[in-house]
């Protein structure tokens, strides 16, 4: 008997699950427990705290619209924008707002399924066919405008390696196969590594090194955490290291980087990505970082859609963001807060 | 013996294989056959040329992509999604909801104690210690909350993994058939990369529970239904004679006979579920489920290695916790100790189970009366520092500093020129149908036609998925990394196998390393050995060392007793019964030990294709951007025919009789 008990954790787990339920039904009252998890997330959750949430922390904000749910990407810009949007929204239009740590790419599945309602911070580098899915042809999510910041990816060396060859500030530095060969590494042999990071990440590295006929070769470490890694263990040691990176990034602020010019982004070179003929042979285009949302939230919740769609922070903005999360080490949601706070014409002007 | 490992039952031998009979036929008609194979192979890949022609072509890529367009064109209005995915989506959401508020509800007193009885139950006061005292520690690494969140969804998909695993056993036990069809897509469902499959269940099944419970329970229904099936194929037939003659029906004669016997098996498939399910914990958190499978991934993203570690050595405590309550010391170990109870308790268990779960929630009760509602502060331990620390220490006097081997840095060049890249170029710089005629040629040697053809197919799938290069890239870096995982284990796991107080020493280390994920070593590895092949080799060794030693270290003690004493008694030395006796004796499961670190190495890949490896784990990294879903699947199939291949001749090696 004891051991029939013992045999099965589903039964004993679901008996546990039962009696719990009863026993502390009466001794919770719903609304009560888990603070900052919302146990009912899928449907409750659309009208029960939206309704109470507000009115508990806040006195004044009108009671309307729907809940909506942020997506924050793993990177910290991503995390700033949906932080200052929280407090706004929750602050100034009584919508409650939960914020979902996940992959980008997973971001568009989600959108498309009305599942979040709203990313605030995409490369469009990265997503050129998820734009071409989902907004252009599938309609299940709308573009909300730019959000303000510009991003750029290239070609980047340490700057001390600049200082002892100043022609490797240039493309044309890398022709000369000894000053590539200071990149070598065992795996590379005679040739210098170029050192790509998260390969999801749009890259055009291999044309650009066999169009421009460079001596190197092409190596993916395979994560942003690895190419990181190698960043800070290269600046350990003042060795050279060539690799893809891009601006903004939390790390530009503790390692100094130049970029390595490329020959000019020209008509033809950005005719040669679209048609992915293997012709690309120019630098990277300036990206233009912009806001999108799920079809539905128009619907669900007006203002806020219109209040997303108003919202635009500069790159300064988000930096002095970041720098209170990164360097003063103060939580998200407190920098946000802050910064709002110290900022409200700013503010107003999403809201007007 | 709880073993933390992806186990499958030691299958009884198979046959001798027909090379290794000593038939009357003379020796060179035995050899004829697959010589004379081996060379048609040859004859027609000469034809054929060097490379991989262009028609053997199973676009596999293309039609993927085909069906995920598919899936994302129509998720929202085909019945397929509406009838089917959506109300499961629905349904382990609502699950979810409900374990995760009833483990808040109870909070963190409430599911200690919880967490005891239940120990207590299964497996007497000693599990119930272990279990509370593991639980309690991720409070103490500061993350409570979070391990709520990863111990519900665990639990969420531990108990589906169950439903659908072990009806699929019964049904594999009562059927050979089903049995063979079902032994591939288990195989293919562990080892295949989850990074294949995330965004398409992603856009069937939706962000969050439903996907993490839908990838987790893919990767881990595997040990459910293999052992359910083992553990009920291995009851005595006898006893089901006995049943039988007694005139039980077939209904009765499995839930009051076979199963009940079968627990012991069972609830070793139990344990591989949980500690598998734990293994993908971080995975799963790409989709946005937080817990502590977030908390590794941000520490990854800021390469903060001790901010990667804390939640991770909470997972190890979270997945020996659920591992000690669930399946119990007491009902895996040997020599059972009852519970001593009070009559009344033992007549009546659902008395003893309303008076435990009163207990329970009066001590919820008192918690949240007292306001003691979160895990308190006093107890919690930063260890961020501390690790961050020693990793500094290590990367600064390990990498060049080392005296005469020069560090950890000259040792990964040497790995790469001296034994990677040769490697590599002999696999690649052969033609595809000499290696494949080599294969088919040790698929012979090992088990005679069947395993050759079976190596030849999976090989030629390798080309047809377009992958070939990629492929022989890979092979070469895990052969490398088995031989050095097999050269480093072993002998430890003969050390421990002949000790107890070894073993006893060593077992929470091995449990601790196979379930911590390997994400939180990742960027040590890359400082200490740069970006390339060797932190891929060095991480997939450190994966797959603990269970191959703890593999040995079991075969080595399934050696009868008797043996050793008599070897013993005529005077034999230790080192003559270690060589003599045991090693002999436990050849057969120590193979098997290493038959199974193939499958975790190849596990590995993906995880290496993270920090450098390249080849066809990069492909499947692939696979989690929108755009290349169908290279990531060629990627993963490639890795599942390679995985299948090693496997089954691995397999034949241990399960072929000693000679002497």
């Amino acid at each position: 008997m004891v051991r029939r008990c013992a045999a099965t954790l589903a039964a004993v787990l679901v008996f546990a699950a039962c009696g719990d339920d009863d026993s502390t039904d009466d001794t919770n009252p719903p609304g009560t427990e888990a603070p900052g998890t919302d146990p009912t997330a899928t449907e409750p959750a659309a009208t029960e705290p939206a309704a109470t949430d507000p009115a508990g922390t806040d006195a004044e904000p009108p009671a309307s619209g729907e809940g909506i749910v942020l997506a924050v990407n793993p990177w910290t810009g991503s995390a700033v924008n949906a932080q200052v949007a929280k407090v706004v929204l929750e602050s100034e239009l009584g919508t409650a707002v939960e914020l979902i740590d996940i992959d980008e790419n997973a971001t568009w599945p989600g959108l498309d399924r009305g599942e979040i309602d709203a990313v605030l911070e995409v490369w469009p580098s990265g997503h050129a066919e998820d734009y071409a899915t989902y907004i252009d042809e599938k309609q299940t999510v709308v573009d909300l405008g730019l959000l303000g910041p510009t991003a750029k990816i290239g070609w980047y060396v340490p700057t001390y390696v600049v200082e002892e060859h100043p022609e490797l500030a240039s493309w044309e530095g890398f022709q000369d196969p000894d000053l590539a060969g200071l990149f070598a590494t065992a795996e590379t042999g005679d040739a210098g590594q170029f050192l790509m990071g998260d390969p999801s990440y749009v890259s055009y590295d291999e044309q650009i090194i066999a169009n421009l006929e460079l001596p190197l070769q092409f190596v993916v470490a395979g994560s942003e955490a690895a190419l990181i890694t190698a960043i800070e263990q290269a600046v350990g040691d003042e060795q050279p290291l060539l690799l893809n990176f891009w601006q903004p990034h939390w790390l530009q602020s503790q390692v100094e980087l130049t970029e390595v010019e490329l020959p000019e982004v020209t008509e033809e070179c950005l005719a040669s990505a679209a048609a992915d003929d293997g012709a690309y042979e120019c630098d990277y285009p300036i990206d233009e970082l912009y806001k999108a949302a799920s079809v539905g939230l128009q619907e669900k919740n007006a203002a806020a859609f219109d209040f997303l769609s108003a919202l635009q922070l500069t790159i300064e903005q988000q930096n002095e963001i970041a720098a209170m999360i990164d360097a003063d080490g103060m939580a998200p949601e407190e920098a946000a807060a802050a910064w709002v706070e110290a900022n409200p014409d700013v503010v107003q002007a999403w809201l007007a | 013996m709880t073993a933390l490992t992806v186990d499958r039952p030691v299958s009884p031998a198979p046959p001798a294989p027909a090379s290794a009979a000593t038939g009357a036929r003379p020796s060179w008609l035995r050899l004829a056959v697959p010589v004379g194979a081996v060379a048609v192979i040859c004859v027609i890949g000469a034809v054929i040329g060097s490379e991989v022609p262009s028609w053997l072509d199973a676009r596999v890529g293309p039609r993927a992509d085909d069906v995920y367009d598919w899936t994302v064109r129509n998720n929202g209005t085909h019945w397929l999604f509406t009838g089917v995915f959506d109300p499961i989506s629905t349904g382990l959401t609502r699950t979810y909801d409900v374990t995760l508020w009833v483990l808040e509800s109870l909070r963190w007193t409430g599911v200690l104690a919880l967490a005891g009885l239940i120990g207590w139950r299964t497996g007497g006061t000693k599990a119930a210690v272990v279990g509370v005292l593991s639980l309690a520690g991720c409070g103490v690494l500061g993350f409570w909350d979070d391990t709520m969140i990863t111990l519900a969804i665990m639990l969420v998909s531990v108990v589906v993994s169950l439903v659908i695993g072990v009806p699929l056993g019964i049904w594999c036990a009562r059927s050979t058939t089903v049995d063979r069809g079902l032994r591939g897509f288990l195989d293919a469902a562990q080892v295949m990369p989850a990074f294949v499959y995330l965004l398409p269940v992603l856009v069937a099944f939706g962000i969050q529970v439903p996907t993490a419970v839908v990838a987790t329970v893919i990767f881990a229904v595997a040990p459910a239904v293999r052992l359910t099936s083992h553990g009920l194929r291995s009851v005595p037939v006898v006893s089901t004679e006995v049943g039988t003659s007694f005139g039980s029906t077939r209904r009765q004669l499995l839930l009051k006979v076979q199963l009940p016997l079968a627990r012991r098996t069972m609830l070793l498939g139990l344990n591989q579920v949980i500690m598998l399910a734990f293994g993908i914990v971080v995975l799963a958190s790409i989709v946005g489920i937080g817990g502590l499978g977030g908390e590794v991934l941000e520490g990854l993203r800021r390469v903060d290695v001790g901010a990667a570690f804390a939640p991770g050595l909470a997972i190890v405590f979270a997945a020996v916790a659920l591992d000690r309550i669930s399946t119990g010391e007491r009902s895996v170990r040997r020599g059972t100790r009852p519970v001593r109870l009070p009559e009344a308790w033992r007549q009546r268990p659902a008395l003893l189970a309303a008076t435990g779960l009163i207990a329970v929630a009066v001590i919820a009760l008192v918690t949240k009366v007292v306001g003691a509602d979160d895990f308190p502060s006093a107890l919690t331990i930063d260890i961020r520092q501390p690790v961050n620390d020693a990793v500094d220490w290590v990367n600064e006097h390990l990498r060049n500093g080392v005296p005469v081997v020069g560090g950890t840095g000259s040792f990964s060049d040497f790995l790469v020129l001296h034994v990677l890249t040769p490697m590599r170029d002999l696999l690649l710089a052969a033609p595809w149908w000499l290696v494949i005629a080599a294969v088919v040629a040790i698929g012979w040697a090992s088990a005679g036609p069947g395993l050759a053809a079976l190596c030849g197919l999976c090989f030629v799938g390798v080309a047809a998925l377009r992958t070939w290069d990629l492929s022989m890239d890979t092979l070469s870096q895990v052969l490398v990394i088995i031989v050095i995982t097999v050269a480093i284990a072993v002998p430890i796991g003969i050390w421990v196998g002949r000790s107890d107080r070894v073993e006893r020493m060593v077992r929470p280390l091995l449990d601790a390393a196979q379930v911590m994920p390997a994400f939180v070593y990742l960027v040590p590895v890359v400082f200490l050995f740069n970006v390339g092949r060797v932190p891929g080799v060095i991480a997939s060794i450190v994966y797959a060392v603990p269970p191959c030693i703890r593999l040995v270290n079991l075969g080595l003690r399934e050696v009868p007793v008797a043996p050793r004493e008599a070897a013993t008694s005529f005077g034999a030395t230790p080192r003559q019964v270690l060589f003599k006796v045991q090693l002999p004796m436990a050849a057969r499961s120590i193979m098997l030990g290493i038959n199974q670190t193939i499958l975790l190495v190849l596990s590995m890949v993906v995880i290496g294709a993270l920090i450098g490896s390249g080849g066809v784990g990069l492909e499947t990294v692939y696979g989690l951007t929108k755009s290349e879903i169908g290279r990531g699947v060629a990627g993963g199939l490639s890795i599942v025919l390679l995985a299948v291949a090693l496997d089954r001749i691995t397999q034949s090696w241990g399960g072929r009789p000693r000679r002497t």
